[in-house]
């Protein structure tokens, strides 16, 4: 790679020069009829396109102060189109063909930039321009370089709206690979190597022309308007590397990161990403990159993700390697779970306790449960039970009220405040009267602790508490 | 007298406990426990049993999709108020079955998955990744469960 992109410096002049005479000589032989439906004919109408496409890109960005300068600039562009997997395999129509426009008016030593006429006809230009430039690639293009140009491209900074730059210069690259006429086919060889460009394209355009929809989206658009800049160009192409990686679920990222960092060489292995998916997973290398599998893979990433968690909650299962030991030790411990709560109830059906005072220690146990024993031991039973309970909630309101708004317990706390109940002992003191009407009150206590309900409801209870609840 | 170590009171736990506490007192406010037979026993068992559920499962209201399968289960229940359950598991699971995804993705958790299906409520309409999902959830809250549970049984004990 780096010696690729050190050849492409240097290489710049005779690049561009060999481009021209290519880009002059294909002009007038290889140029596609089919292709050509543009009113223009060949080369000048062709050079006229292209200067006007390439202007109109070109006028954001640069001045045309030089052809080499030029030339960088598209080389550089050429290299990002082709650089992300994604991005450049995946460039619309639109893309490719601006891009082999411009080197095309850069070799024609266009200086003149005119402004874009944007797109979808331009895009058929340049697609077909850039079929021209793939069959003119076998000719005086000079492959090693190109392929070289390929590499440093790639892992160039993206292009943006040199999408045009991009598509002509993938276009050359797809020595005789891009055959194909459609320019998509061009774009996405570009991208890769240049053996395995033919394949990959065929199979990339295919999945690339969906993604092309998706993904270059942004891109497709910039094309169209002449605020394409190279430096847009280069954070869009970041931010669209980016933004595949980041779009992947969580298990993919690292798949993403391997993509991106590996670089274009791994672009071939990614093929498809599914373009319906709203999790955008990038195939790692060496891995089957279809759409099912690549679902399949996010759904295993998901599942075993998930299984480490439980693994957490289910205690004694952090030895315990494999998924399906592991499946068996959470049935085992959900049917432990659902036995003990059968258990519980049993126990809970005979047990007799006393209702009256187990209530409310109970709620306020459960409450202050986090803490231990009570400290405040249970405010159940009133230390002085000959106190009426009819009075507790008068007393108890007003700092209920106060105390409702705040947490479950205060209403307890300051209910009991005038009962100061040390310890839970003071259950067996209380008296069965009382205890029905507490267990009532407890009713009510909690509703109006959980309910914030008024004292009316509270003192509604109080009649009804003289009804014994038996335990 | 505010306490300085409030319990959250929308946590689960304590939505639970709340819930659990109002059935328990009704169940026992039905009749008195001293006088009941062993059927008495079994029946108000049954009754705590189910209070327990549901507690747990309006506490978590729709939110799970066990939850929501645990209180259709229940209200259906109540409604036919007769002894429907096989029936209306098995049409359940014939109904639910062609909705599971039959197709695993390759990692070979068939009887289990079917077992961990059986255990959560609304199991059988999960595909195994949002079943995992339901069965942690429903671990945590049967944790719950049996802690309340354990509390009160202590506490009555006494």
């Amino acid at each position: 790679m780096e010696k690729d992109e050190a050849l492409t410096a240097p290489r710049q002049p005779a690049w561009n020069t060999e481009v021209l005479n290519c880009a002059t000589e294909k002009v007038g032989n290889h140029f596609r009829n089919p292709n050509w439906d543009n009113s223009m004919d060949q080369s000048d109408p062709f050079e006229s396109a292209l200067s006007s496409m390439v202007s109109s890109p070109a006028a954001s960005n640069v001045p045309v102060s030089g052809e080499n300068v030029i030339m960088r600039e598209l080389i550089g562009k050429l290299g990002n189109i082709c650089n992300s997997g994604d991005a450049s395999c995946y460039t619309t129509p639109l893309n490719s063909p601006p891009s082999f426009d411009f080197s095309m008016v850069n070799l024609l030593n266009r200086s003149t930039l005119t402004p874009f006429s944007a797109d979808p006809g331009f895009a058929e230009r340049a697609a077909r321009f850039s079929c021209f430039g793939s069959g003119g690639n076998s000719g005086g293009f000079n492959d090693p370089l190109m392929d070289s140009f390929n590499l440093s491209g790639n892992q160039s900074i993206n292009v943006n709206g040199s999408q045009s730059n991009k598509n002509s210069g993938s276009d050359k690259k797809n020595s005789g690979v891009l055959r194909s006429s459609s320019p998509e086919n061009a774009e996405s060889g570009v991208s890769k190597e240049e053996s395995s460009v033919s394949q990959q394209i065929q199979s990339q355009n295919d999945s690339g022309t969906r993604k092309r929809k998706s993904t270059p989206r942004g891109k497709a658009k910039e094309i169209p308007s002449p605020a394409a800049v190279d430096a847009k160009v280069a954070s869009e192409n970041d931010e669209s590397n980016s933004k595949r990686s980041r779009r992947d679920g969580a298990p993919a990222g690292n798949g993403n990161a391997k993509a991106s960092n590996d670089g274009n060489e791994k672009q071939s292995k990614e093929n498809s990403k599914p373009p319906k998916d709203y999790i955008h997973v990038r195939a790692r290398r060496g891995q089957a990159t279809d759409s099912h599998s690549l679902a399949e893979r996010v759904r295993r990433e998901k599942i075993s993700e998930r299984m480490k968690f439980l693994q957490d909650l289910v205690p004694g299962c952090n030895k315990v390697t494999g998924k399906a030991v592991m499946l068996d030790e959470i049935i085992n411990y959900v049917q432990s779970l659902q036995s003990q709560v059968e258990f519980l109830s049993m126990k809970l059906a005979t047990v007799n306790p006393r209702m009256d005072v187990n209530m409310e220690a109970l709620l306020s146990k459960e409450m202050f449960e986090s803490r231990g024993p009570l400290p405040h031991g249970v405010y159940s039973i009133d230390s002085s039970p000959a106190f009426p309970y009819g009075y507790q909630p008068q007393q108890g309101l007003p700092p209920l009220n106060n105390g409702i708004p705040n947490t479950t317990e205060t209403p307890f706390s300051m209910k009991t405040q005038g009962f100061q109940l040390p310890s839970i002992d003071r259950f067996t003191d209380a008296h069965p009267q009382v205890g029905s009407m507490w267990e009532d009150d407890l009713q009510s206590i909690v509703q109006m602790g959980f309910a914030q309900n008024q004292p009316q409801s509270y003192q509604g209870s109080i009649p009804t508490g003289q009804v014994k609840m038996e335990l | 007298m505010n306490n300085p170590h409030h319990m959250n009171p929308r946590s689960l736990k304590s939505r639970f406990t709340t819930r659990f506490l109002r059935a328990l007192t009704k169940i026992r406010a039905q009749k008195p426990i001293s006088s009941s037979s062993p059927t008495e026993i079994f029946r108000r068992y049954r009754k705590i049993k189910v209070a327990a559920d549901k507690s747990m499962a309006y506490s978590v209201r729709s939110r799970k999709t066990w939850s929501r399968a645990m209180l259709w289960k229940l209200r259906s229940r109540s409604h036919r108020r007769r002894p429907v359950k096989t029936k209306f598991r098995q049409s359940v699971m014939k109904n639910t079955k062609t909705t599971t995804t039959t197709g695993e993705d390759g990692v070979g958790f068939g009887v289990e998955a079917s077992e961990l299906r059986e255990l959560v409520p609304g199991g059988e309409a999960m595909d195994l990744c949002n079943l995992l999902d339901e069965t942690a959830h429903y671990i945590k809250c049967l944790t719950t469960q049996v802690q309340v549970m354990k509390k009160i049984a202590d506490f009555y004990s006494l």
